[in-house]
């Protein structure tokens, strides 16, 4: 057993909160408010409220009969598939599970501007859509390269009255965007809360993105749990209720982009190293002079060269797997269950989709497999359609 | 003897040179009845609806009462029926069987339900929009209190699914291999996609060659999910007339997947019924939320198939308003619009007697509205009764207003509704005024705008 994380932010070695001084404070603050929050019945009525009405929970746990009959073997055994349908969510990713709770947060520390980074532009999105419900001012900070990658989204976020602003600097992605939005907090911390997208963050920020996702209670258990990690909240929401359940295997797929081998990937937990970035000690992909090694993948949900520390911490318990998945075996999985299923996962989710052909045959008969659907993949369809040449 | 009893419905003489009638009179039911049905169908340049001459007695009309279910009879007043070539009775016939058959079978509703669960996501919720309520609040504070009832959050982002899902169970049970569809705005075409990939059905989508332009993100997604999508010179209208002559063509092994209440019975009752799931569970939460019904009832109307889905539930509870807006284009006097009960008039339409919007010799006018799926120049034949007993009121909203309710409920609520959900939003700027504080008023948020941002960002900039 182990608290998680532990009273200085920490899991095992891993997270911490490695910031400027100026940060300190708030960050204290938000751990406070955070603590005392967490148990007040009104406060988790009025958020249980919302979860249901306006973002559409308690999400299914569907049944996928046609992938599982994909999955079967000539003499007819072979796991059970079932999807968690985060892509059902209002935005149509998991990411808005968390904004709505940071934004909670942030109103009872009577702040009125919000600012957030944005990768594939889901987290910008859902920030967005939240600082619009409760009448909050919105800035996003995205990557320029990403902007482009993710047109409607960027449309998406100005509609919703958000303030999209581009980041040039560097490879102009997801973790450039993260570095502008720390220092725009550094500069405006009295007024301005940060409503991080990921895990990957210094303390609390890992913790409170893991409690808001794992809201719903399963009937059974399922056998193993397999999401797609990036930075990393989604595959924390699933796993984070069954941890120390040791009967319940958890995987976690990266994006293995152009190979392993290539330089061309964002496989932090198989290639990286342990390190500082964004606050937080992690794994991570860095040179030997610990500078950031630029990440690729065809999604732009997982371009990101870290990982939250309590996946790294995972990771060198043992208590979870983490294997990896090319940009090509992802798009196949994207056609494959838009194909067999009718629903078109984001990219980021076939990473995960794409790992079950590697892990189905391993399989006893009648094992309970559960894919983290965490999101919808409308925002993809121009990329797949160009390489998959529909 | 359809066509025969139409002729004579409408006052005409019976043109024995005329192929239709010649073909009836016959009574010989040929191997190639299929080829004679295509024959049948509408053609370019001809009449495709008959006109209603009011001035004449009606011959062969019976008033069916009110609560007669509308699902044996087929009739909703004077409108409904089945107005087409008697080799398609059959057909429709067998389907009506089967869709009492299905409805009875508890193993069918199971599958259903479980479907409409696990697979699009129901329960929709009601959603208090505060914000919006506190927009059309008066200067006092007072002001109706604005429910959403979100089908936006379906899988595949609208209502559509809800009938695609029951229907293509349907085509499976009736041992049918493949599906055609037409789609206006591509919602419905998506919805079939995305049930027929489920299903392991093949599936041809038709859809107007503009249309599809309009709504290339959703051509996309549709072959994404393994459908076949054609295009036909026009809009919705055209996509309809093909896809039923592909369906005509095929009838043995092809089932033609109609996404909304307008056609011969059983069509029309038959996507009633998979739509109201949205009423029945609108009354459930409005108990659960506030103890009592809705007051008002507020939908965006092009075939109808949204507004009948939350109407239909509550048409006996007298006390609820039922509103439906319909698409005023450029202006209802403008010439382009989509607004059938407002300037329309009684005739008969892709095989049911209805509203439509046709010109003195009986052919239709091209609809237009910015919101593509309300783009359809005929209406349900149920709304045309309800229209006419005074039960639903209708108004319309045009393009501009639209896309002013599209902006405002995505700045407001964060939340992007469909231009055809944005219709019927657009109306509360006039109808909040006249509300006393407290109505309790449940608009059908009946999709997501995602399809809709590319169009709002040229009307922004072609109209600055």
């Amino acid at each position: 057993m182990w608290q998680r994380p532990d009273s200085y932010g920490r899991f095992g070695k891993f997270g911490g909160k490695y910031v400027p001084e100026t940060l300190m404070h708030a960050l204290s603050e938000l751990e406070s408010t955070f603590n005392s929050l967490k148990d007040d019945p009104d406060f988790q009525n009025e958020l249980a409220g919302i979860l249901k009405d306006y973002v559409g929970r308690e999400t299914p746990l569907y049944f996928s009969e046609r992938l599982t009959e994909h999955y079967r073997h000539p003499n007819g055994e072979g796991p059970h598939i079932y999807l968690k349908r985060e892509d059902l969510n209002h935005t149509g990713a998991h990411k808005i599970n968390n904004a709505i709770g940071q934004v909670f947060l942030a109103k009872h520390l009577g702040k009125k501007r919000i600012i957030a980074e944005t990768g594939a532009g889901q987290h910008g999105v859902a920030t967005a859509t939240v600082c619009a419900r409760f009448g909050l001012q919105c800035l996003t900070y995205m990557g320029a390269q990403d902007m482009e990658r993710q047109a409607l989204n960027v449309f998406r976020m100005r509609l919703l009255d958000a303030e999209v602003r581009a980041v040039h600097s560097r490879t102009a992605t997801l973790k450039d965007a993260t570095s502008e939005a720390i220092r725009d907090w550094v500069a405006n911390v009295e007024t301005t809360h940060y409503i991080l997208g990921s895990v990957a963050g210094p303390y609390p920020y890992p913790m409170m993105v893991r409690e808001k996702e794992a809201m719903e209670k399963w009937g059974g258990k399922p056998d193993v749990l397999v999401a797609c990690v990036g930075e990393g909240s989604d595959a924390m929401g699933l796993f984070d209720d069954f941890i120390k359940d040791k009967d319940v295997r958890l995987i976690g797929v990266e994006a293995a982009g152009l190979g392993l081998d290539s330089g061309k990937h964002a496989a932090t937990l198989t290639k990286g190293e342990v390190g500082v970035l964004h606050g937080t000690m992690s794994y991570l992909l860095q040179d030997d002079d610990g500078q950031i090694i630029e990440p690729h993948s065809i999604s732009a949900g997982l371009d990101y060269p870290g990982v939250g520390p309590e996946h790294s911490f995972l990771k060198e318990k043992g208590r979870a797997e983490y294997y990896s998945v090319t940009d090509e075996e992802a798009l196949e999985a994207f056609k494959r269950l838009s194909r067999l299923e009718g629903i078109i996962p984001a990219l980021e989710t076939s990473h995960a989709l794409a790992y079950l052909e590697k892990l189905s045959p391993t399989l006893a008969n009648g094992t309970k497999v559960v894919v983290n659907c965490s999101g919808r993949g409308d925002k993809d369809v121009q990329t797949a359609i160009k390489y998959l040449k529909v | 003897m359809a066509s025969y009893i139409q002729a004579r419905f409408f006052n005409r003489q019976v043109d024995d040179s005329c192929p239709a009638n010649r073909l009836m009179i016959s009574k010989r039911r040929t191997r190639n009845a299929h080829v004679a049905c295509a024959q049948l169908l509408p053609m370019e340049n001809t009449p495709n609806s008959r006109k209603l001459d009011l001035n004449k007695p009606m011959m062969g009309t019976q008033q069916v009462p009110i609560n007669v279910p509308a699902i044996i009879s087929g009739k909703f007043g004077r409108f409904g029926g089945k107005f087409v070539p008697e080799t398609l009775i059959a057909c429709l016939k067998e389907l009506e069987a089967e869709f009492n058959w299905a409805l009875e079978d508890p193993e069918f509703q199971n599958e259903l339900q479980t479907a409409l669960r696990d697979y699009i996501g129901r329960e929709t919720p009601l959603y208090f929009a505060e914000r919006l309520t506190n927009h059309y609040k008066n200067e006092d504070g007072h002001g109706p209190e604005i429910y959403l009832k979100r089908e936006d959050l379906n899988h595949c982002g609208a209502h559509k699914l809800n009938n695609a899902i029951a229907q293509a169970m349907i085509a499976k049970r009736m041992g049918l291999k493949s599906v055609v569809a037409a789609t206006g705005a591509g919602q419905h075409g998506v919805a079939t996609a995305a049930a027929c990939a489920k299903l392991s059905l093949e599936c041809t989508v038709f859809m107007g060659i503009s249309d599809m332009e309009k709504q290339n993100s959703n051509v996309l997604l549709m072959k994404l999910l393994g459908a076949e999508v054609k295009g036909v010179e026009g809009n919705f209208k055209d996509a309809s007339s093909q896809a039923i002559r592909e369906w005509v063509g095929n009838l043995q092994t092809t089932y033609y997947l109609t996404g909304t209440v307008v056609g011969p019975h059983p069509c029309p009752s038959m996507v009633r019924e998979f739509q109201s799931v949205i009423g029945k569970e609108t009354r459930r939460q409005a108990m659960e939320k506030w103890g009592g019904k809705p007051d008002v009832l507020l939908a965006c109307v092009g075939s109808g198939s949204n507004a009948l889905g939350i109407f239909h539930e509550f048409i006996g509870d007298e006390d609820v308003r039922l509103i439906g807006v319909e698409a005023a284009g450029f202006g209802l006097d403008s010439g382009k619009h989509a607004a059938t009960l407002a300037r329309g008039e009684v005739g008969v339409y892709h095989g049911a007697m209805s509203y439509l919007l046709q010109d003195e010799e009986g052919q239709i006018i091209g609809p237009h509205s910015i919101g593509v799926g309300l783009e359809y120049p005929g209406v349900s034949p149920e709304l045309s009764f309800l229209k006419d007993t005074g039960r639903a009121e209708f108004y319309s909203a045009t393009d501009e207003e639209a896309v002013e309710a599209y902006k405002r409920l995505s700045r407001i609520e964060g939340i992007i509704p469909s231009l055809e959900a944005s219709h019927a939003l657009a109306f509360l700027e006039k109808l909040c005024p006249t509300l006393p504080s407290g109505t309790k008023v449940i608009v059908n948020c009946s999709g997501r705008g995602d399809k809709d941002a590319a169009t709002v960002l040229n009307y922004q900039q072609y109209s600055m």
